[in-house]
């Protein structure tokens, strides 16, 4: 390889790279990165939308972290919410794309069911729906008194339990990741099972061996996006409990959310969707650079 | 390294440029030389599939009328609304004719967004002759008339007769106490083993209650609370807790699930309630569902003190930046004064303005509308002037009303905690939103 | 042996279809509901089984759309912002995955945090610094606005692809070198092919996602003609009116048929025809 062929290639690269990424950059820019300016630029200010916007330093931060119950109540319910639904979507995920992967009868209905609430997950009328589920005379609490427990509040409007009523309909909405788990599932070679059957590898090590570790960039793919998304829930507790009972489901971009426009206070708002990302920034890198400990990837970059 | 810097300069660039934008509305208040230029007017509304359906048969008529101007128009819910006009507002883009809601009109008033329509009141474009002077100067904000009421409603007490009679209760009177209504709503619990009230609103019902006390809510400048004595707060607080406590009416999580359903599906129309508060519209809303509830004004304190007020339902306001005020302000007329534009509204957006409009809507009423037009007379009589329009920041004062009744009403405070609680919340909000 | 086979079978099929009812309860509620009046929907909300049926009723007067715009004009935009802005957006993230995942070029690792900081910043807070901007372009009340979020793609989709395309032995890539290809012929000969899963998946997904966002259309779109379905049925309920909930409802089932119709039309792709060759086999 002659120096020359080598710069070359390097100067090729950069081109290349810059024609693919093209598109998205153009839309980065117009879309996010003159945007986020703005948005970062709002949250030093007082802000309410209809005049223009006042500068006041750290003003709103200070108030954030010091003056506002609300912002701490809220980023505990968020992260209860990330540390409960996240496992417990992936788990169910896992196991039904397992289940589902494999030549049966009425596979393709199967899978269609089990992803459908994915899609209508998030529109007023599943709202309407889970409100009355979980309601005073809803199915929920009928089966719970077949069992012979009897509940004074319903479970919307117990405190203790609202979240997880909002957490369920996150679980329930597993098809999606279900899907990608499966996508995953295909993209592992018979061979490799077959051969490893040979060796006399059973069920289930065969699953942890083999299963498990290709799919782990997958995995940590779902990982991440579930994490970022479960941080930035919102409509679920917008339309089914609007943050209550007793602030229980406070969100913390339905508490942004109402900031910004219910109260005309949008100059804190912002501060408070970046001190988010921060939080979710930090979140991502430590688990990105988790990466090396457990993700296997084929191509071993 | 060019690259990366050069981008972002244009971006800080054009920033700097959108953020202009993000001023108040500096458009030109000076009308249209041309007289006979076509115009288009936006107007934008909130409401349900139905209202949609007739204003929009409204603009049609109008345009008949006039066929120079045309109209651009947003029907929308209620959720998202103001989110919208806000966001609007942001991007200098108001549309010409706004519904405004009582609790909204001071923040964009005082922000400079609205149009003061004085000039055409004056000048005849907008007759308002035949209306109540309390009623339209509830849309004055700083001596500027921002917001043109549309229709009027009052708190009623909307009751089931025959889950009264069931109770082997007479039906209540205008004169009946709130005494009166705890032994009522007690009894059709021990009764009829149902609610005897399906709902106490806090946003709607703590108003008038510190009106008994001879003070208003807020206090004139907007800056604290109106009433000093935080007994006001304790004594709502309690009577809440007992009728709760009783059974006989829906504590905060089973109200959350009632209130899912709609209207239609309250208690009080399906038998299993006596009555509910709300706004006089209440029975119209919904008749199909139980075309025989009655209204009655809600209950006097001890006091005597008359507390109702003729509550402006909702304004038309004009923005700043609209370029087609004097065309608004026509329309804006006609809406009100047009006996057959009238006639399709029929009263949804609640008792018209005008009392010349009102007599000629008599013959075409159902009953239960008629009910409400003759409940409107009762209210007034035993009403005194409404209070001034909400000052900014109530959105989040009511949310800390309702948070600190909850917390007294499921035992996680007292009453006294409670009602201490919401006055320092209550006031460093509206302090932070009066600067 | 063939015993064991088919209580395993049963089993499985068993279980399969007891969750799936579970699953499905909610969606049959919604479907059952639009078929009830409107004073039934809350009242017997338990049973699935209409006592008085007003499909007729429901389904027109939802169909009717919100003064003078039919349902018919609200499905077409959102088909016609959901298409585009998929078509658009998949390929910009499958050109831009591609690139990230095995192009070495200047700032890429840069641009890849980029990407992700995207993710993680919530709609709420950029739609009004958005909307400034759209404003300032003209593009307010034109489909455009609503597309353009899409069409250059996204960060869900680019990482997805990156995903995928790293789970793939670089020595295909060196292989097809060896042969004279460059990396763009790399891209359609070899990795485009073995990554359709990965697309696939950003369509069904895409698609859904555009297809029920309420937020951005509420406040881009001023005029009807150009509302979505996600927004409409928005429109049908107001708190201090008489509402249509059967007409709602009613609605809300149809606007779910074409991400229905989409996801049974490619699931077939993800299941079949999913080429597994090239690589160790």
């Amino acid at each position: 390889m002659s120096r020359k062929k080598k710069s070359l290639k390097f100067g090729n690269n950069n081109l290349v790279g810059y024609i693919l990424i093209a598109p998205w950059l153009i839309g980065f820019l117009i879309m996010y990165l003159i945007p986020m300016i703005i948005s970062i630029y709002f949250s030093f200010t007082k802000y309410n939308l209809l005049s223009a916007p006042v500068f006041i330093g750290i003003d709103n931060f200070t108030r954030m972290f010091f003056h506002d119950p609300s912002f701490w109540k809220s980023l505990g319910v968020t992260f209860y919410y990330v540390f409960m639904l996240v496992p417990l979507r992936l788990i169910f995920a896992f196991i039904v794309a397992m289940l589902l992967n494999s030549k049966r009868k009425f596979l393709g209905l199967y899978r269609a069911v089990y992803y459908i609430p994915s899609i209508v997950g998030g529109s007023v009328a599943v709202s309407i729906v889970w409100k009355q589920i979980f309601g005073n005379d809803g199915v929920a609490m009928a089966l719970l008194s077949v069992i012979g427990i009897h509940q004074k509040t319903s479970f919307i409007g117990n405190p203790s339990t609202a979240i997880w009523t909002i957490i369920s309909l996150g679980v329930w909405q597993f098809g999606s990741a279900m899907l990608i788990f499966l996508a995953a599932l295909k993209q592992v070679p018979k061979s490799i099972y077959e051969s490893s059957g040979i060796d006399g590898a059973g069920y289930f090590t065969q699953i942890f061996k083999i299963t498990i570790p290709m799919l782990t960039p997958v995995i940590f793919f779902n990982l991440i996006l579930q994490v970022i998304n479960a941080f930035k829930a919102f409509t679920e507790s917008y339309i089914i409990t609007q943050g209550g009972p007793m602030d229980s489901t406070l969100f913390y971009v339905l508490n942004l959310y109402r900031k910004s426009f219910t109260y005309f206070d949008m100059g804190y708002s912002s501060a408070m969707a970046w001190v988010l990302v921060l939080i979710i920034g930090l979140f991502t890198i430590v688990l990105f650079k988790s990466q090396s400990t457990w993700v296997h990837y084929e191509s071993k970059e | 390294m060019k690259k990366p810097i050069s981008i972002l300069l244009a971006a800080i660039l054009t920033g700097t440029l959108a953020m202009s934008g993000c001023s108040k509305g500096s458009g030109s208040t000076t009308e249209k030389v041309d007289e006979n230029a076509p115009v288009k007017l936006s107007i934008t509304w909130w409401g349900s599939q139905s209202r949609h359906d007739y204003t929009n048969k409204l603009l049609a008529m109008y345009t008949a009328k006039n066929p120079k101007i045309t109209f651009q128009a947003t029907p929308s819910g209620w959720d998202g609304y103001f989110d919208k006009i806000s966001a609007q507002a942001a991007g200098d883009t108001m549309p010409d004719i706004m519904q405004m809601d009582y609790s909204f009109i001071s923040t964009y008033s005082k922000n400079d967004t609205l149009a003061d329509l004085t000039p055409y009141v004056s000048d005849k474009t907008i007759d308002l002759a035949t209306a109540d002077t309390n009623l339209v100067d509830t849309g004055k904000v700083d001596n500027k008339l921002t917001g043109i009421v549309l229709a009027s409603t009052a708190l009623a007490i909307t009751y089931n007769p025959k889950v009264f009679a069931k109770a082997g209760l007479e039906v209540p009177t205008s004169a009946w106490t709130w005494a009166d209504f705890e032994k009522d709503m007690i009894q059709i619990q021990k009764k009829n083993g149902t609610f005897g009230q399906s709902k106490i609103d806090n946003i709607s019902t703590f108003p008038y209650w510190v009106r008994q006390y001879g003070k208003t809510m807020y206090s004139a400048d907007g800056t604290k609370l109106g009433y000093d004595d935080d007994q006001v707060f304790i004594d709502y607080a309690s009577m809440v807790k007992r009728l709760q406590d009783a059974k006989a009416l829906p504590n905060p999580d089973q109200w959350a699930q009632i209130s899912a359903k709609g209207k239609e599906a309250e208690p009080v129309v399906t038998g299993e309630a006596g009555a509910t508060m709300d706004w006089a519209n209440y029975g119209v809303i919904v008749s199909k569902s139980n075309p025989n509830l009655k209204l009655v004004t809600p209950p006097y304190s001890s006091t005597g003190t008359k507390a109702l007020w003729n509550k402006p339902s909702m304004f038309f306001s004009v923005a700043k930046s609209s370029k087609n005020q004097k065309e608004a302000a026509k329309f804006i007329n006609w809406f009100l004064n047009d006996p057959e534009a009238n006639k399709v509204i029929m009263a949804e957006r609640g008792i018209p303005i005008s009392s010349k409009i009102r007599d000629g809507l008599k013959a075409s009423l159902t009953p239960q509308q008629k009910d409400m037009f003759d409940y409107a007379d009762v209210a007034i009589a035993n009403s005194t002037k409404a209070d001034p329009a909400d000052p900014a920041g109530v959105a989040e004062v009511t949310k800390a009303l309702t948070d600190t009744i909850n917390s007294f009403l499921y035992n996680k405070t007292s009453a006294k905690e409670s009602a201490a609680d919401f006055r320092t919340k209550a006031n460093d909000i509206l302090g932070r939103n009066s600067k | 042996m063939g015993e064991n086979k088919k209580l395993r079978s049963f089993t499985f099929h068993f279980c399969t279809i007891l969750l799936g009812l579970v699953m499905i309860y909610p969606l049959l509620w919604l479907i059952s509901s639009s078929f009830k009046t409107n004073s039934e929907i809350f009242v017997n909300s338990y049973s699935l089984i209409p006592k008085q049926w007003d499909i007729v009723k429901n389904y027109s007067s939802g169909w009717a759309g919100i003064g003078g715009v039919s349902f018919g004009t609200f499905m077409w935009n959102s088909v016609i912002v959901a298409v585009i802005g998929t078509v658009g957006g998949v390929l910009s993230s499958v050109l831009a995955a591609y690139a990230f995942a095995r192009i070495k070029f200047f700032g890429s690792k840069f641009w890849f945090f980029c990407v992700m900081m995207t993710l993680m910043i919530p709609n709420q807070v950029m739609v009004v610094p958005q909307f400034i901007i759209f404003k300032k372009l003209g593009l307010i009340n034109n489909l455009a606005a609503l597309i353009i979020p899409w069409v250059f793609g996204s960060a869900f989709f680019i990482f997805l692809t990156v995903q995928f395309i790293r789970g793939l032995p670089i020595e295909l890539d060196e292989a097809a070198e060896i042969d004279g290809c460059n990396k763009i012929e790399i891209f359609i000969k070899i990795i485009f092919p073995l990554v359709v899963p990965a697309v696939i998946t950003s369509t069904i997904f895409s698609f859904y996602w555009i297809w029920q966002d309420f937020f951005q259309p509420l406040i881009f779109m001023s005029n009807p003609e150009h509302f979505t379905v996600s927004l409409a049925l928005n429109l049908y309920l107001d708190p201090n009116s008489f509402n249509n909930y059967g007409g709602m409802l009613a609605m809300s089932v149809v606007s779910l048929i074409p991400v229905v119709i989409i996801f049974l039309i490619f699931q077939k792709q993800l299941v079949e025809g999913v080429a597994t060759s090239g690589l160790k086999d």
